[in-house]
C-alpha cells in the first residue's frame, strides 16, 4: 500500500516536472512545479521525515511558488491564456468547484474525527521515528554554526532583493531606468 | 515504506535530468529558475535516500534531512534573489528572455 503510494507519487513528480519544462504558459509551469513539490512532500512523509515534508510544503509550496506567481503576475507574463485558465471558464466553474472542495474537506474532517483510532494506528506505522526531536538536537548542536550562517545569508539576501528590485529614482543615462 | 533506495535515487536522477533539460531548453528566465528549483529538489531526494541507506533499524540517520533543510533554505534565497534580478531585468529591457542578454557577447 505504502509502496504503491510511493510509485504513484514518483509518477506524479515526473509528470509534473515534465509539465514544468514543457508548458508554454509560465503559470502552468508554476502549478506543475507545485504538484511536483506536493508529491515529493508525500514521499518524504512516507520515508518517515515528517518535519522535512512540512518544511517542503511551507517553504517551497507556500513561499517560493507564491513568490514566482507574484513575479509572473507583477510582470504580466501570463502570455496567451490557456482556455481552462481564462476568467470566464473559472467564473462558470467557481460554484461547483467551491461546493466540491467544501464537501471534500468536511468528509475528510469527519472521517478523521470519527475513525481516529484507525488514523492513529496508520500514523504510528507511517514514521519509524519521530524525527523532529533529533533534528532539533542536531540543529542546535553540531549544526549550530551553519544555522547561524544561514541567518546571515538570509539577511544578506533580503537586503540584496530590496536593493535589486527597488525602482530607481532617476533614469540613468543610456538606460530606460 | 520499504521501497529499495535505488528507486529513490532513480527518481532523483530523473527529476535532476528533467531540470537540466529545462535549464538548457527554455529561454524564459522564470522557467529556468524553476528548473533550478527542480534540480535542488532532486538533490534533496538524494539526501533522503542517503539518510535511509545509513539508517539502522534502531536509529534514524538525521544528517540527510538536515542537509535537505539547508538546501531548502538556500533555494529560498536563490529564488528571491533570482526573481529580484528578473524584475530588474524587466524594468530595463521589458523582457525576461535569456536571448536578450547579449551585451557582453557582441
Amino acid at each position: 500500500m505504502e509502496n504503491a503510494l510511493f510509485y504513484l507519487m514518483a509518477l506524479g513528480a515526473v509528470i509534473g516536472s515534465l509539465g514544468v519544462i514543457s508548458a508554454k504558459n509560465p503559470i502552468v509551469s508554476v502549478l506543475s512545479l507545485l504538484g511536483t513539490f506536493f508529491c515529493l512532500a508525500v514521499i518524504y512523509l512516507l520515508a518517515g521525515f515528517q518535519f522535512l515534508a512540512a518544511a517542503q510544503i511551507l517553504v517551497y509550496a507556500g513561499a517560493i511558488m507564491v513568490l514566482f506567481l507574484f513575479v509572473i503576475m507583477l510582470l504580466n507574463l501570463g502570455g496567451e491564456q490557456a482556455p481552462w485558465l481564462s476568467s470566464e471558464t473559472l467564473r462558470a466553474r467557481r460554484a461547483p468547484l467551491a461546493i466540491l472542495v467544501s464537501i471534500g474537506f468536511t468528509v475528510l474532517t469527519f472521517v478523521g474525527i470519527l475513525r481516529h483510532d484507525e488514523v492513529q494506528a496508520a500514523n504510528a506505522g507511517l514514521g519509524e521515528a519521530d524525527t523532529i526531536d533529533g533534528l532539533a538536537r542536531l540543529l542546535f548542536g553540531s549544526y549550530l554554526l551553519p544555522f547561524e550562517a544561514a541567518s546571515v545569508l538570509l539577511l544578506a539576501a533580503a537586503v540584496a532583493v530590496i536593493v535589486l528590485a527597488k525602482r530607481e529614482r532617476e533614469p540613468r543615462l543610456g538606460g530606460k531606468g | 515504506m520499504n521501497v529499495p533506495n535505488e528507486h529513490l535515487l532513480i527518481l532523483a536522477g530523473l527529476l535532476f535530468s528533467i531540470g537540466v533539460g529545462g535549464f538548457f531548453l527554455r529561454r524564459n528566465l522564470i522557467v529556468v529558475l524553476m528548473s533550478i528549483e527542480l534540480m535542488l529538489n532532486a538533490a534533496n531526494l538524494t539526501f533522503i535516500a542517503g539518510s535511509r541507506m545509513h539508517s539502522t533499524p534502531g536509529e534514524v540517520n538525521l544528517h540527510g534531512p538536515m542537509f535537505a533543510l539547508f538546501v531548502i533554505m538556500v533555494a529560498a534565497v536563490e529564488a528571491s534573489v533570482g526573481l529580484a534580478l528578473v524584475i530588474a531585468l524587466y524594468r530595463r529591457k521589458q523582457t525576461v528572455s535569456l536571448d536578450s542578454l547579449n551585451e557582453l557577447g557582441d
